[in-house]
């Protein structure tokens, strides 16, 4: 099955983002031409049984495989489709080398982390391109290059050389023009801080303090402002310091960025460890009034000493006289003005807001996986702005590692070893939060190891506060692993036991790179992941990896009656999938006309105490052999997941929440009519049709005017198993039916299927469960169809929505947990 | 480990497979050098024993292949682990059984090579002691 095929390749890609496994260029390669074939397969096979109604399919697929492929091939081709300019909040992830280092962890700080940045925008490497191209300047400094490489000049002529042409030359007027735009975006007078964003630059390398900042421009001094931050790109320290770090024959790039002024009453930077003192276990604030260069250029500030471990205490404090400030000048620039004696005796930094930065600092930390340094700035009202923050230096341990890191941690006991698969490599150590239900989650402490017994799809709300994630049940490939991976949280599923041995509030240490969980907070193995010299989120394949993945993996379309439910919606090779699978089975609806054009199919008609028109289909395994006839029983039938609904569906009691009517058979016949026209039904729906297979199943059932769609796969191998189950239609109202949306989606989601809804629709989907798992769930949809079939009539009031959840969560309780 | 860290070569022509083992193995003690040029790493076997290698199969300039029987004609006690494409695996398995203490398909993970790393060491150190 292609369609399988390449779900399980995406699966696969999903997982290697996770830092667990080692890849290289070549597989990222070979995935991404299989699916390319499979899908041009796909594509081929819809247009085959609907005679070539799916054309758009094609160039729809090139719209979508030409970049992917651009993405493999080039490395730093900057296509001429990329923008010169990108506001800060929508700037695309992974790409450094378009928006330089220190704008490129801006982007992650706000879409990641949501703390608060300065707006503004940057000014990419394709802008600095076309300036050089515009002015000719590419072949001349690349001579005066070479001739400084030879030893012709020193650096500070070449530098001299090189800056002088890049301040005298024109900024191309397409580029000028998507500068204005942006910076007159803002209301009213914007003064801006332009920074410097060069590729490298806060990434392995540091380049901290060797290219310019200008600080407090007036709109119109921009782009004197954007040339001068170019100009330091070659800067007689630059240079030096890019020959010492063998990157002088790279081509060097900067891209600019530029955020509006923060008039601050004071600013300053953290190190998330201090370097200087003795004591690992704290960080450090530094603080000064005014604008920030005052910390940077080392003059003196307060001086904070703070607990890493919460509640983090304070351990020190230097207040230190202040005389002067820094402040923006009336018509842009900064100026030094006195300090009122009363004031200069007074900490920069308030409490409350020390205890923000803090919070703001190891959440960093954690994201990054490096020492940090952070520069924060408190405006005049009092709120805190994050400006920037990059990774610290720290210099090496004095002693290298002596043998097995894991030695080095033997002294503290190990909990649980061996156990469960790696969705994202790492370590992370905090108190054990139990999560089971949605209000576990408000109480979730920042920095918690999260703890749960499955990887339901509710719990992504709390990733980006934990420290790590345990769960006993769940796979890699599932939307929690996704979302632990996108924030970078070490987390490891199928950890069997877990929640019976690490108890609530337990401090531990989990390490996924060696899948042991330690009891304490194992100290050495904490630093030394901190000063190890590589992160794996950061490396060039990963972020390529990550780049191919958000052009293959989202699903975006649900709906298919949405009109972007079409080959020109598909925004992904995921949506491309969906489109075929969808359109086929409706193809596959159409049955007389498909049997028609496959002739000699058998259709079989199900015989059940539940008298429903089912006709059912077997792709091969699904029936017992020796079937006579058109019609079969549920005896004969040998499809596992249809087997596991049909438990549910003819269970007592599940087609009403009251007593079993005495004529269950004439209520179930005029319910399951047919009916031959219903508002936001398709109209291929005429009939039930099951098509099956041993482990496989897909069914349609139009009971009365609801619509039910159930994609399912039940064998022994978990990697395979996932259900896909879509419910839409009803005859009430829309408020009565949206009514009925929400009942669904709360019971779904207890059972850990992710549920998206819209209007009157439901789609909800689990992935990748133990056999019996699907089964039970399988078993709770054949309830649930029925349970909700005639709910419309009866939910009157939106109170009317929890007691029905309850009144089927009596009967049927969630797995693992219970009734929450 | 005891006494002597031992020492191990990681020969991939990409550059992220170096990156990522040579942490990967010194966090359990060994002393790792990598290359992704063979031709240099072939300058390095002349003088130096590594007691294991681990390397690609296919690459430009030398390949896998002629590389590991020269380090094997060198130093015969140097174990050595392929790590090739999953494509190339039998291909490779078939090719030369003989002088090759494991084989692994890539992608691997990372504790997989950690393993059979571990296995090698084991061995070597059963072979001394």
């Amino acid at each position: 099955m292609d369609n399988q095929r390449a779900m399980e390749l995406i699966a696969d890609l999903g997982e290697k983002s996770g830092g667990e496994y080692i890849f290289d260029r070549k597989y990222l390669l070979d995935v991404t031409g299989e699916l390319h074939n499979l899908l041009l397969h796909l594509v081929k096979g819809l247009n085959l049984i609907g005679e070539n109604r799916y054309l758009d399919l094609y160039p729809a697929l090139d719209r979508l495989l030409l970049p992917l492929e651009a993405e493999l091939r080039g490395r730093l081709r900057l296509s001429g489709e990329l923008p010169y300019v990108i506001p800060l909040v929508d700037l695309p992830l992974d790409r450094p080398d378009l928006t330089g280092g220190k704008a490129n962890a801006l982007g992650e700080i706000i879409r990641r982390l949501h703390f608060p940045v300065p707006p503004g925008f940057v000014i990419t490497t394709r802008a600095y391109r076309r300036f050089l191209e515009q002015n000719h300047l590419e072949e001349r400094i690349h001579a005066w290059l070479e001739a400084w490489i030879a030893g012709e000049d020193d650096e500070r002529q070449t530098a001299r050389h090189i800056q002088y042409s890049l301040l005298a030359g024109v900024i191309p007027q397409d580029v000028a023009r998507e500068i204005r735009r942006q910076a007159e975006a803002e209301d009213g007078e914007v003064f801006w801080a332009v920074r410097s964003s060069a590729y490298g630059e806060d990434g392995e390398l540091s380049f901290a303090g060797l290219h310019e900042s200008v600080l407090n421009v007036p709109p119109k001094g921009i782009f004197e402002a954007y040339k001068k931050v170019l100009a330091s790109l070659y800067s007689p320290e630059a240079l030096i310091y890019r020959q010492k770090m063998g990157m002088i024959g790279e081509e060097a790039a900067m891209a600019v960025l530029c955020q509006e002024m923060i008039p601050s009453q004071a600013s300053g930077m953290l190190h998330t460890l201090d370097p200087a003192a003795a004591d690992p276990d704290c960080l450090v604030i530094y603080g000064a009034l005014g604008l920030g260069r005052t910390v940077a250029e080392g003059r003196a500030a307060d001086r904070f000493l703070v607990e890493r471990d919460s509640p983090h205490r304070l351990k020190g404090e230097e207040i230190s006289p202040k005389e002067t400030l820094l402040r923006p000048g009336a018509g842009g620039g900064v100026e030094e003005a006195a300090v009122p004696p009363e004031e200069g005796q007074r900490p920069s930094l308030p409490e409350s807001a020390r205890e923000t930065l803090v919070h703001w600092a190891l959440a960093l930390e954690r994201y990054f996986k490096r020492p940090q340094e952070v520069e924060w700035a408190l405006d005049a009202a009092g709120n805190l702005w994050l400006l920037q923050s990059r990774s610290l230096l720290v210099p090496k341990p004095a002693a290298p590692l002596l043998g097995d890191i894991r030695e080095s941690c033997s002294h503290y006991p190990i909990l649980i070893r061996d156990q469960g698969n790696v969705a994202h490599a790492g370590v992370g150590s905090g108190p054990v939060c139990l999560v089971t239900s949605s209000e576990d989650m408000d109480r979730f402490p920042e920095g918690a190891i999260l703890l749960t017994p499955y990887t339901a799809p509710w719990l992504t709300r709390i990733i980006p506060r934990a420290a790590g994630l345990i769960a006993e049940r769940g796979s890699t490939a599932g939307h929690l692993a996704t979302i632990a991976r996108e924030f970078r949280v070490p987390a490891l599923v199928g950890v069997e036991k877990a929640t019976e041995i690490l108890k609530p509030e337990m401090e531990i240490t989990l390490d996924t790179h060696h899948r042991l969980i330690y009891a304490g907070q194992v100290k050495e193995l904490i630093q030394y992941e901190l000063m190890q010299a590589t992160v794996f989120e950061e490396a060039p394949e990963f972020r390529l990896l990550r780049r191919l993945l958000k052009r293959i993996a989202p699903l975006n379309l649900i709906d298919p009656q949405d009109p972007e439910f079409s080959p020109a919606g598909c925004k992904s090779l995921h949506d491309v999938i969906r489109f075929v699978h969808e359109k086929a089975v409706q193809e596959l609806m159409d049955l007389p006309r498909f049997l028609k054009r496959f002739k000699g199919t058998q259709v079989w008609t199900l015989v059940s105490e539940v008298p429903m028109d089912l006709k059912i289909l077997d792709l091969g395994g699904g029936v017992e052999a020796p079937a006579q006839g058109s019609r079969i029983t549920m005896e004969q039938i040998r499809s596992l997941p249809l087997k596991a609904l049909w438990a549910g569906v003819s269970s007592p009691g599940a087609w009403s929440t009251e007593p079993i009517p005495v004529d269950f058979k004439g209520l179930m016949s005029s319910l399951t009519k047919t009916l031959a026209e219903a508002p936001g039904v398709t109209p291929y729906a005429r009939f039930n049709l099951a098509v099956i297979s041993e482990t496989y199943m897909n069914l349609h059932l139009r009971l009365g005017y609801h619509f039910n769609l159930v994609d399912a796969r039940l064998g022994p191998d978990q990697v395979h198993n996932h259900i896909y189950f879509r419910f839409v239609g009803g005859v009430t109202d829309l408020t009565r039916r949206s009514r009925r949306v929400q009942l669904l989606a709360q019971i779904l989601s207890r059972f850990h299927f992710k549920v998206d809804t819209k209007g009157d629709l439901v789609v909800a989907r689990v992935l990748h469960l133990p056999q019996e798992e699907i089964g039970r769930r399988l078993q709770l949809l054949g309830r649930l169809i029925g349970f909700t079939r005639q709910l419309d009539i009866r939910l009157r009031h939106d109170e009317d929505i929890t007691q029905y959840v309850e009144a089927f969560l009596q009967q049927y309780s969630p797995p693992g947990d219970g009734p929450q | 480990m005891t006494t002597q860290k031992l020492k191990i070569m990681v020969l991939d022509d990409e550059p992220i497979v170096c990156n990522r083992l040579k942490p990967a193995l010194e966090k359990l003690g060994y002393e790792v050098d990598t290359f992704t040029q063979s031709i240099d790493a072939m300058q390095k076997i002349q003088g130096t024993v590594y007691d294991i290698i681990i390397t690609d199969l296919k690459m430009k300039g030398i390949d896998g292949m002629k590389f590991l029987q020269e380090a094997k004609k060198r130093a015969p006690e140097t174990e050595v682990i392929v790590i090739t494409g999953f494509a190339t695996l039998e291909t490779a398995k078939e090719s030369f059984q003989r002088g090759v203490f494991d084989f692994i398909a890539k992608p691997f993970k990372l504790s997989e090579i950690q393993q059979v790393v571990a296995k090698a060491a084991a061995k070597i150190q059963q072979a001394g002691g």
